[in-house]
């Protein structure tokens, strides 16, 4: 054996001894899943002892699973909310980061190291206390009806004392007895088979004195509750959801978007400027165009980061109401770990999802190509 | 950023008049506020028992009282939720470290034909989020009788850490001069004596960012443990956290408590490490 033989075979023994550690791992956790998950989406395995002794008895089945998926109008809808999550991070995120950067990066504002930090909080704490955060703030128990229905309390009560202004509780007529109900609104009338006289007995059951006490428990009696019902509007369901990816992420796009516009050379800023160029020429023609890798960039982060994401709308509304507000991994997730665990079609749905990425992933060399090499 | 720099890019003419920057406070400051009462509001209203906060949601609390987070802490098992959370983040973070920059030198400076496929193995992973595998997943430790075991909270998590890592760990080695090594080889240095005296001691930088990416989501990571774990000795704080959900929906106190003790941690962490987490993430998510 040569000497430069020798110093090979070590090099490759070197080589491989540092990578297999981590390439196992890797193939294990993402690779064979990927196997396993094609064999399960064409099989009828659903749970119980895969192999050897006393194992389930399962076999390959075909395509089947797919056409259930395609089929489903719930995987559609589930479709659906990913695309809004992409939506709401491209023409929501995005934008709003790349504001929020310029205007640290141009030094509108000054501290720029505290709005940076600050906006960027919620990206650090964990989805979970984020998600019940805002489960509660949007309760119906919640500070956001409690706001609305004082303000609807302070407005009926004194709509209120205007009708009984100078009159007592006791001697109120027919019609004022009768546009106190209709302060309620039909809500109110349902409350009593005769409105009118049983408000009368209602009101003759307190005492002369007791006039405050009257319009403090007809408010309460017949003022309309205002709930947060837009979580269970089908139309409108998935905004609250949004709107919290919104308020978590913009953070991060704003810190992309100033670190690469900290890279761009200020003396060619200066220079356009000498020249004469006016603000919105320098952005058009210097600042966004060193941009457009990270925008690129940013908007792949924006599908990514939708198809990953589980744990926000988990702990927020669970999918619901109904199912209304699931995302594919929801989806996935319901089919096989509640009721009946319909493994092959999760598994199916997995694959779906792991087809959409490598399209993501094709889609990036495209680009990448396109803009030539990989920009930061 | 040096100073003569800010002055050279801050902006002049119509926006650098005072409206412009009037106009600047005003978004900056509406979008700040929007980001930080909510979490003002939930710290506050940790300190109000649940039957001061159903009258009095916005205001401060009358008679602040600790006996939330006294129950919170029992009821939740928070005792033994944060031993865990620290095993695994601390597991994962030096084992995605030690295994990335391992590779990445083997990628960058030990040339083989194959690393072009493995690397680029590595890479595409970066986009291929993990949380779509989480029911193969949940099967595959199903099969190998991992179920509930820290062994597979650790081996999924540093699976799903390794792809960015190595992208990382790679780019920068690459930019260790390759002279270093050669000189070294000539020397007669096998490669994991190069490793050990050259590179590791470079390799500080991107160690950092890695330890950064890692903790902040693993410490955070619900998706996945979700699945792989439903023993409350093996539980992390976010599973932990998720009991405050359903059951409790209610006692808002509690969960109030709850939810401020799963939040101070990270916090705590940013505060003390703002710059380098902000570097990182701006690295971390150049292609991912």
């Amino acid at each position: 054996m040569t000497h430069a033989k020798r110093i090979d075979r070590e090099a490759g023994r070197a080589y491989w001894m540092m990578i297999l550690p981590a390439f196992l791992i890797y193939l294990a956790v993402m690779a064979f899943p990927i196997v396993l998950s094609f064999i399960l989406s064409i099989s009828d395995y659903s749970g119980g002892k895969m192999f050897g002794e006393n194992a389930e008895k399962w076999s390959l089945v075909g395509f089947a699973q797919y056409l259930r998926v395609v089929r489903d109008p719930w995987f559609w809808n589930a479709l659906k909310n990913n695309l809004y999550i992409v939506g709401i991070s491209v023409f929501g995120q995005l934008p709003l980061g790349f504001v929020f950067a310029y205007i640290i990066y141009r030094r509108l504002v000054k501290a720029p190291g505290f709005w940076q930090g600050v906006l960027y909080v919620p990206n650090i704490i964990s989805i979970i206390v984020v998600g019940l955060l805002w489960q509660s703030i949007f309760s119906p128990n919640g500070p956001i009806a409690q706001v609305i229905n004082d303000l609807a309390r302070g407005e009926f009560q004194g709509k209120l004392a205007a009708i009984m202004d100078g009159v007592g509780h006791l001697d109120l007529s027919d019609g004022a007895l009768s546009r106190i109900l209709d302060l309620g609104g039909q809500a109110a009338r349902d409350m009593f088979t005769d409105p009118v006289p049983e408000l009368r007995d209602l009101l003759s059951s307190y005492g002369a004195e007791e006039g405050a006490m009257v319009v403090n428990d007809l408010t309460n009696l017949l003022v309309n509750r205002w709930t947060p019902e837009f979580l269970n509007v089908k139309e409108v369901a998935m905004l609250p959801i949004l709107f919290v990816i919104l308020w978590m992420y913009t953070g991060m796009y704003l810190i992309l978007f100033l670190a690469n516009m900290q890279k761009i050379d200020a003396q060619i800023i200066e220079s356009a400027r000498i020249d004469g160029a006016n603000e919105m020429q320098v952005m058009r023609h210097i600042i966004i165009p060193a941009l457009t890798g990270t925008i690129v960039n940013s908007a792949i982060l924006a599908i990514s980061g939708s198809l990953s994401s589980f744990a926000l709308i988990f702990a927020l509304t669970g999918g619901g109401p109904g199912r209304i507000t699931e995302i594919l991994s929801i989806y996935m997730y319901r089919s096989a770990m509640s009721g009946s665990r319909d493994y092959p079609l999760a598994n199916a749905i997995a694959l779906i999802m792991v087809v959409i990425s490598i399209l993501l992933i094709v889609l990036t060399k495209a680009i990448e190509k396109r803009w030539g090499g990989k920009e930061e | 950023m040096k100073t003569e720099a800010n002055v050279r890019v801050r902006a002049r003419g119509l926006l650098g008049s005072a409206l412009a920057k009037a106009a600047a406070y005003l978004v900056m400051g509406t979008f700040t506020l929007m980001t930080v009462y909510p979490l003002f509001w939930l710290t506050m209203n940790s300190f109000k028992t649940t039957r001061e906060f159903q009258v009095n949601m916005l205001g401060l609390p009358m008679d602040p009282t600790l006996e939330n987070f006294r129950m919170a802490w029992e009821f939740g098992e928070f005792s033994k939720l944060f031993p865990n959370s620290f095993i695994y983040t601390i597991g994962t973070t030096a084992l995605v470290i030690a295994l990335s920059v391992l590779a990445g030198f083997a990628f960058a400076k030990i040339p083989r034909r194959v690393t072009k496929w493995i690397y680029g193995s590595f890479v595409v992973g970066i986009l291929l989020t993990i949380n779509t595998l989480m029911i193969p997943l949940f099967i595959e430790v199903t099969i190998l009788g991992i179920y509930n075991t820290r062994l597979a909270v650790l081996l999924v998590y540093v699976g799903a850490g390794l792809p960015i890592g190595i992208y990382l760990s790679t780019e920068y080695i690459r930019g260790i001069p390759t002279a270093l090594v050669e000189s070294a080889r000539i020397d007669g240095a096998g490669y994991f004596t190069i490793f050990r005296r050259i590179i590791l001691p470079m390799a500080a930088p991107v160690a950092t960012t890695l330890a950064i990416l890692q903790i902040c989501s693993t410490w955070n990571e619900f998706a996945l443990i979700n699945i792989l774990v439903s023993k409350t000795e093996l539980k992390s704080l976010p599973l932990g956290i998720f009991k405050f959900s359903s059951s409790l929906s209610t006692d808002y106190g509690k969960q109030f408590a709850a939810l401020v003790i799963g939040m101070a941690p990270m916090l705590l962490f940013y505060v003390a490490f703002r710059k380098q987490i902000t570097r990182g993430v701006a690295a971390g998510a150049v292609k991912g």
